[in-house]
């Protein structure tokens, strides 16, 4: 995995690549928690070059959107992939976590 | 770092030089250590074996065994190999030290040596294999109530299969490590009918296993009708909701009619369930619409139930995603596609024959690769109606 993450107009990106999995989910929880220090309250996932997604990384990803929820903020997750996407709709957490089609589409909704 | 060694610990200074050894024993005298000497590499292989000291100062140059070869020697020993040794020697070529802690040595010292730096070191050395040593033995432990959580999950899950008319059942069940987060249950209730439930809290190891072990207390104490799919799946929310964050527990739970062989499915955030259909002969996933797992918030929809009508010979089958998620050599995962093949491959009525069967598959498919979550599969098969 390859995760790294930037701040432009007021949005936290936070970019995964390659396997979010039990092994990966340690280190993406870090940078997570470590982008969420400010007082940030738009997240946004680009997610384009996520190739596979395990519980792990939805817990991670869930924790997220709970600390935003807390915030009063919002998230969004951006250019899914057709198997992360599946794995989505079927754990039901596409009812949990807004989903845009692209990273622009992402940013309009975090505006 | 002062003085803290304790006076059980002890050092093995070896040295054909007994000029050498006199003034190491000097300099380690106020160590605090037990010291033991040994005059070649014969004597402190010997003396190594016997009292497994926590330290060795080894000098290099010594005639028949030198020091690198008493260090391979102690290094291939299961009984001595995680002794730290020190090489103390005159060589001081930078080729010689690396040699040195290739052989796996800690440390290199070159002679003439100062007596503060040796103390320095040994204190050091000894400091780090204690807190080995704690580490060492805080996993063992550690591993021990882990298999002791892992028997009492063992425990929690249905003694034996019920023996269901005219639907034959069959079960698998692997913890990925000691104890594990996928749980099943079965109840009966009466007339012929029964609760099925499959669920896996994400993650495995403890953490896994306190969620599992909670969500058996609240399904075995749920004071419902058994027969609402969707009510025993709120009623898991509910209370799971209050302790499971981070994590959450994904289920499915299936009320099963034998009299009508009809199944009523509710699905939180698991995988779709599995069915073989005799008629054509062919497997595909239950489409059956669900919501997000268990133990994130409350549903504030109503949880969808799906009614499947099973025929003589059909097969179905729910399980838990270590199975499709497990990966081979090459990073692929088994997936929902091979498991419906293999479910389908077999024409036996004997639902751990095919379950060996995808099992064995899943084992061939990883190539050796260990799986990394736990695995949990149940089947049942409708069996030919008996004619009167």
């Amino acid at each position: 995995m390859e995760i790294s993450q930037k701040e432009e107009n007021g949005i936290v990106s936070i970019a995964i690549k390659g396997r979010l999995d039990a092994d990966s989910s340690l280190e993406a929880e870090q940078v997570v928690k470590e982008a969420l220090g400010g007082d940030t309250n738009r997240l946004l996932f680009n997610l384009g070059e996520l190739e596979y997604l395990s519980s792990a990384g939805l817990r991670v990803l869930l924790s997220a959107a709970k600390e935003m929820r807390r915030r009063d903020g919002k998230i969004v997750l951006c250019a899914l992939n057709e198997f992360v996407k599946e794995i989505f709709e079927v754990s039901g957490f596409q009812s949990l976590i807004p989903i845009t089609e692209s990273v622009e589409s992402g940013i309009e909704a975090l505006s | 770092m002062e003085n803290n060694t304790s006076a059980t610990e002890s050092i093995l200074l070896v040295d054909d030089n007994p000029t050498n050894l006199q003034v190491l024993f000097q300099t380690l005298e106020g160590v605090g250590c037990k010291l033991l000497i040994a005059k070649n590499g014969e004597m402190a292989l010997s003396i190594a074996g016997k009292a497994l000291p926590d330290l060795i100062l080894l000098d290099i140059m010594m005639p028949d065994i030198d020091g690198y070869e008493v260090c391979r020697q102690l290094k291939s020993n299961p009984t001595t190999f995680d002794i730290p040794v020190i090489f103390l020697s005159a060589l001081g070529d930078t080729e010689d030290k690396v040699k040195g802690l290739q052989l796996g040595a800690v440390d290199y010292i070159t002679k003439p040596f100062q007596p503060d730096e040796v103390i320095a070191r040994v204190n050091t050395h000894l400091t780090i294999h204690r807190l080995n040593r704690e580490v060492e033995s805080q996993k063992d432990q550690l591993e021990h109530e882990l298999e002791i959580v892992s028997e009492v999950q063992r425990k929690l899950l249905p003694k034996q299969l019920p023996e269901i008319e005219g639907f034959k059942l069959g079960v698998h069940y692997e913890t990925s490590r000691y104890a594990g987060g996928d749980y099943y249950d079965i109840i009966e209730l009466s007339d012929n009918r029964y609760g099925f439930l499959m669920a896996d809290a994400e993650g495995h190891s403890a953490p896994a296993a306190v969620l599992m072990a909670m969500t058996c207390a609240l399904f075995r104490s749920y004071p419902g009708s058994a027969d609402d799919p969707a009510s025993v799946l709120h009623y898991l929310n509910e209370h799971l909701c209050k302790v499971a964050d981070p994590s959450f527990m994904t289920a499915l739970y299936i009320y099963y009619d034998a009299n009508l062989q009809t199944m009523q499915i509710a699905r939180a955030g698991h995988p779709l369930p599995m069915i073989y259909r005799n008629s054509d002969q062919t497997a595909a996933e239950i489409s059956c619409p669900g919501v997000y797992p268990l133990g994130i918030e409350p549903y504030e929809i109503e949880i969808p139930v799906t009614e499947v009508k099973l025929q003589p010979g059909d097969r179905f089958l729910v399980y838990t995603d270590g199975l499709t998620e497990r990966f081979n050599r090459e990073g692929r995962t088994y997936g929902e596609e091979r498991l419906l093949q293999t479910l389908a491959a077999d024409s036996t009525p004997d639902p751990q024959a095919v379950i060996a069967a995808i099992m064995a598959n899943v084992v061939q498919f990883a190539d050796g690769h260990p799986a990394d979550d736990d695995q949990a599969l149940l089947l049942g098969i409708v069996q030919a109606k008996r004619h009167f």
